[in-house]
């Protein structure tokens, strides 16, 4: 079915089938709109980047297909069978929720599109703010927040199909955000993006240093990131012994999946241990293979300058608690 | 897929249906996919000796399996099953931490940026994501990685 004069009539024609498929004939609109709405076209460029070539067969696996990074939105419309989206023609049938799906996602690609309008408008507010600042530097307050706003929102824009809900949001509250900086900080949109990056990242250290066990006392991100990468070559490493391990031991094999289980969902919070070097004769005392032991753990220790739980069987028997990584862990104690 | 299957049948429901946290979900997934995966392993090769190699690649290909919400995961996948000889995931287990050159106080983010590339190198697809992404997969990545580790320690526990 060809996007071209003929078409509308033919789109008539199905809508005056009876035998027509609800779904089918829903899809018949949309092209129909599409053609004679073209104004309709920009808000949705991104569901349906080629319109001359719809089909309506084609509709369905544009819109998922459509390089779109919705999940949220792609989420609620495939269960809903897969209705195309036709914001100012949804039929009755299909009821109440499904319309309000739809206004959603309409909003979604208008607001996409403003926020573009509000950067540039954004832009040239800060431009002029700039000018404002140089006059009145001395007593001006800093508002924090107000940037914060701007920091969301230019991020928003960056990402803006990520969390249709935050978009929303943002473009209910105003055209324009005004920008104060902080005191002797720079106010160019560009370092204010920076801040906010660079912000984020030393969050997400803060969570890894928590995550790391032994972490607390450093402060430098260059430190941490040590830190953090001993421990994942640590991890690594151990991963790589243990299967060595079992790769001898497995001939032996007599999996009992139960057992196994058992033992982990009891034993698995109380692995991390505090880093303590293991000296190879309580390695004997919990009952590994000799042989494995000294070869294993000998050039093992010397190597690592982070060592956790080395010692996993007399870590067991300890009954050691961890230090703590994870809360949801920690539930399992209670539960 | 006749891993899948084979899973499928071996799967363990616990008696009580309370919720699980998800180190619990993730132990138990990991191990119900390596450990029929190491009988497979057991019965097909009549061989004495079980490779070492393909042991480490299930383990790590149980790893990516019972970690597939997320990112790293699917390049762990791609990585393992992309190529027929087992690979190892320690690609910098030789190198150790390099040791940065420091000539001035300005290297200081450089050095902090060449850390970040490093940690990157450790996590799979690490190199794939932008810093504040890696960042975010390497605390999964730990976590799950400290989970496999006792989900090993146990396993192998469990058959000396």
């Amino acid at each position: 079915m060809m996007m071209n004069g003929g078409e509308a009539t033919e789109a008539e024609l199905f809508l005056n089938c009876d035998d027509m498929s609800v779904l089918e004939r829903q899809r018949v609109q949309l092209n129909y709109h599409q053609y004679h709405h073209p104004g309709f076209e920009p808000t949705l460029p991104c569901f349906f980047p080629n319109s001359s070539k719809m089909n309506v067969g084609e509709v369905d696996s544009f819109l998922p297909s459509a390089g779109l990074d919705l999940p949220e939105i792609y989420g609620e419309l495939h269960g809903d069978a897969r209705i195309s989206v036709s914001p100012g023609n949804i039929t009755t049938e299909f009821g109440n929720s499904k319309k309000r799906k739809f206004g959603c996602v309409d909003t979604e690609t208008k607001v996409c599109n403003e926020k573009k309008k509000m950067m540039m408008m954004m832009d040239r507010e800060v431009a002029v703010e700039e000018e404002e600042e140089e006059k009145s530097k001395v007593t001006e307050q800093c508002t924090r927040s107000i940037m914060k706003m701007k920091n969301k929102a230019k991020k928003e824009q960056n990402s803006c199909s990520n969390d249709s809900s935050k978009v929303t949001k943002d473009s209910q509250r105003t055209d324009y955000i005004h920008v104060r900086a902080r005191r002797g900080q720079a106010t160019d949109s560009h370092s204010i993006a920076e801040r906010a990056r660079r912000e984020k990242i030393s969050g997400r250290m803060k969570f890894l240093q928590d995550l790391v066990p032994g972490c607390e006392k450093i402060t430098g991100k260059a430190g941490m990131l040590d830190e953090i990468i001993n421990y994942v070559q640590s991890l690594q490493r151990q991963v790589e012994f243990l299967s060595m391990k079992l790769a001898t031991v497995s001939p032996r094999l007599d999996f009992n999946i139960d057992d196994i289980f058992s033992k982990e969902v009891v034993s698995a919070p109380m692995m991390n241990l505090p880093n303590t070097v293991m000296p190879p004769h309580m390695m004997v005392n919990s009952g590994y293979p000799h042989d494995m032991v000294n070869s294993g753990y000998v050039h093992f220790n010397p190597m690592q300058q982070v060592v956790t739980s080395s010692d996993p069987l007399s870590c067991f028997n300890n009954g050691q608690s961890a230090t703590m990584w994870d809360s949801e862990v920690q539930n399992l104690y209670t539960v | 897929m006749e891993r899948q299957t084979i899973n499928k049948n071996k799967r363990v429901f616990s008696a009580e249906p309370t919720k699980l946290s998800p180190s619990e979900v993730f132990t138990r997934k990991y191990t119900s996919h390596l450990v029929p995966a190491l009988k497979k392993l057991n019965m097909d090769k009549n061989s004495p000796q079980i490779n070492q190699l393909t042991v480490k690649h299930e383990v790590d290909m149980a790893l990516a399996l019972s970690a597939q919400e997320f990112a790293w995961s699917r390049f762990l996948l791609e990585k393992l099953s992309s190529s027929n000889n087992p690979t190892t995931t320690i690609s910098s287990s030789s190198n150790g931490t390099r040791i940065p050159e420091r000539s001035c106080k300005e290297d200081e983010d450089g050095e902090i940026e060449e850390k970040l590339r490093e940690l990157q190198k450790l996590l799979p697809g690490g190199e794939e994501m932008n810093v504040e992404e890696m960042l975010i997969e390497i605390g999964n990545y730990i976590k799950c990685l400290e989970l496999q580790t006792s989900a090993l320690k146990s396993i192998v526990q469990d058959t000396t």
